[in-house]
């Protein structure tokens, strides 16, 4: 079973979204955007509650594109779960079931025995989204659609959900596509990822390669790849180095030749802490401190540049260091850690600053 | 920060009252004008000279007719105001506006001018009238034409309702329905109607009081068989205001029950 989005356009006022081009096989494809990149759109053409201005849609083959939604065989998860608020949990899950043994086994799967004769207007946010799961589940999707399902959750229950939520989208064999704007949910369900903004597709890979090697900077700063610079090709071949406002940095540097201005990125927690004798190291001073519960971020302003480099340490690291606000420290930037990008995209993204 | 809090006091104050106590006793004077009449009326009628009135036979004679015919006009205008109430709750066609002022007209237009406007097309004169008349079912003086005046006059009140409780439905609720297959009739069937049932109920209840006490076209269309309103004005022209009490007093306790609808189980359109 593959779900094919052939060249889907859409546009609606100013706002316009692809063409697009995705086949998800039997995986979770996660589709990574900010709020209004068009993600939710591009979902619903899938579902049937919106047409596409152009493109096409087929699953297993079959054209879907001018079908309506219930003769899809998409079944669409809501962010607020869209359950019906006069039915009970048990009816909810009931309306598409083929069986009262099928509603049985979906309550145990996802955990929701005991809330099953509530009305779904009393339920919790949680429950609500595991009801909702077990209700489009219960209708035997060709293909399932989820649209920010944990968004409005606190964030324990939405930790919890997600974590089961990845061996049981897995296990479906069917299409999964799951939209979000958070990019750890994105990478802990999917199996691929796909990033769009401004209803432009980025980038379709791995998490891993998605967040080792952004294709765009956008991309590299919306998946936490904060440090993001220009430096000048001053060695290509087998030396490969970059200057960077001065210094001199080790790194591959992909296609580019000797003269080139490219941008390069490096994630905050590759940033190290450093001896003299490291390479891509450098003395600066830290300019902000930020503790965020699992950790430490440090903005370090290396002597002579005015460009922070933000790393991120683990509370163990930070402590063992003993660092302060204001402190001089040295710090590496690994050359196997930074990544060279292209300018990338037709269209201009705004580039999340780096205060966010 | 004195002198702020004096001056905003000094604002809400008239004569030195406050103005809420103000606007209790202007408020207090017009639902004192709705309720006096109302007290009035039962007392210029001795209790016991109403009920033995009641079962006066030109007073059951209306009572009945206004009761089927009111049924069967808000049966009528429900059965076509519902889907008519969803079109335009739903369709994003720009027709919408058109039609609903066709919708709201017969409730801007006097209900004589209704009468009238009906007579053209069902009158003795009129063909279809004709038609209807020479196949035994006359559509003046007669039952049919009590029901074509109440339909025509009170069901605007069912659709507007309506359309405004189907208009409160999420429509994301639909869309789910229909993405875990069904279809729009089952859907509208499962998920809209139930949802909008209270509005649906304070619809109807408004058409079926409203067709009550229609009079304007009813005396237009048809003067017999005669319903309350139309015995109530017979009444007081040929026999004085005390023979029209009884069943203006009927009329009164029917309108009293319709609120107590609304307030029950239907959901109250002015809440």
């Amino acid at each position: 079973m593959t779900l094919v989005v052939d060249e889907v356009y859409k546009s609606h006022g100013a706002f316009e979204l692809g063409p697009i081009d995705l086949a998800v096989d039997e995986e979770v494809l996660s589709v990574l955007g900010p709020s209004g990149c068009g993600k939710t759109t591009l979902l619903s053409t899938i579902a049937g509650t919106v047409t596409p201005d152009a493109g096409t849609i087929s699953l297993d083959g079959l054209d879907l594109t001018g079908r309506p939604p219930e003769k899809r065989g998409t079944v669409l998860v809501f962010q607020d779960g869209a359950l019906f608020p006069h039915m009970t949990a048990r009816e909810n899950v009931a309306y598409a079931a083929s069986s009262e043994g099928r509603v049985e086994e979906l309550a145990d799967a996802l955990e929701i025995g005991d809330v099953l004769d509530q009305r779904a207007d009393t339920l919790s946010g949680g429950e609500r989204q595991r009801v909702a799961l077990a209700r489009s589940l219960a209708a035997d999707p060709d293909a399932l659609l989820l649209d920010e399902p944990l968004a409005n959750l606190d964030a324990p229950i939405k930790r919890r959900l997600r974590d089961e939520l990845r061996p049981l989208l897995a296990s479906l064999d069917v299409p999964v596509v799951y939209v979000t704007h958070d990019q750890r949910e994105a990478t802990a369900i999917g199996d691929r990822l796909a990033v769009i903004a401004d209803g432009e597709l980025l980038q379709l890979d791995t998490p891993d390669e998605v967040f080792s090697h952004p294709a765009t900077p956008f991309v590299a700063s919306f998946t936490g790849s904060t440090n993001l610079f220009r430096g000048d090709v001053v060695e290509a071949g087998t030396g490969r180095a970059l200057d960077w406002n001065g210094r001199r940095l080790d790194a591959a540097i992909g296609g580019a030749t000797i003269g080139d201005t490219v941008r390069f990125c490096i994630r905050p927690e590759y940033v190290m802490l450093a001896s003299d004798e490291t390479r891509n190291s450098f003395n600066g001073a830290i300019t902000r401190q930020v503790f965020e519960g699992d950790g430490y971020l440090l903005d370090v302003v290396p002597d002579g540049g005015d460009e922070a480099v933000r790393l991120a340490l683990s509370p163990p690291a930070y402590e063992r260091a003993g660092l302060d606000e204001r402190d001089r420290v040295r710090i590496a930037l690994p050359a196997d850690a930074i990544h060279v990008i292209g300018e990338g995209g037709g269209r201009t993204h705004e580039t999340p600053s780096l205060s966010e | 920060m004195a002198t702020r809090s004096d001056t905003a006091r000094s604002r809400t104050t008239l004569f030195g009252f406050d103005w809420l106590t103000v606007a209790l006793v202007l408020g207090g004077v017009l639902c004192l004008y709705y309720l006096a009449p109302l007290v009035s009326l039962f007392l210029s009628v001795p209790p016991g000279e109403i009920l033995a009135r009641m079962t006066d036979s030109t007073v059951v004679d209306a009572a009945t007719t206004s009761l089927l015919s009111a049924s069967i006009s808000a049966t009528v205008a429900t059965v076509f105001g519902l889907p008519l109430a969803y079109w335009l709750a739903r369709s994003e066609s720009r027709w919408t506006n058109a039609v609903l002022g066709v919708v709201v007209l017969p409730l801007v237009l006097p209900p004589t001018v209704g009468g009238i406007v009906l007579l053209t097309v069902f009158g003795p004169g009129a063909p279809i009238g004709k038609a209807a008349a020479s196949a035994g079912v006359p559509l003046t003086r007669s039952l049919a034409g009590v029901v074509l005046a109440q339909t025509f006059v009170a069901s605007p009140f069912v659709v507007v309702t309506a359309k405004a409780a189907f208009e409160g439905v999420d429509r994301t609720l639909e869309h789910a329905s229909r993405s875990l297959g069904k279809g729009r009739w089952t859907t509208a069937r499962n998920v809209t109607l139930p949802l909008a049932m209270p509005g649906i109920a304070a619809g109807v209840t408004l058409t079926f009081a409203r067709a009550m006490g229609e009079f304007g076209a009813t005396m237009m269309l048809s003067y017999y068989p005669r319903t309350m309103p139309v015995q109530i004005w017979v009444s007081f022209i040929e026999l004085g205001l005390d023979n029209a009490y009884p069943i203006a007093i009927l009329l009164l306790l029917i309108s009293v029950a319709a609120l107590a609808v609304l307030n029950t189980v239907a959901a109250n359109p002015w809440q």
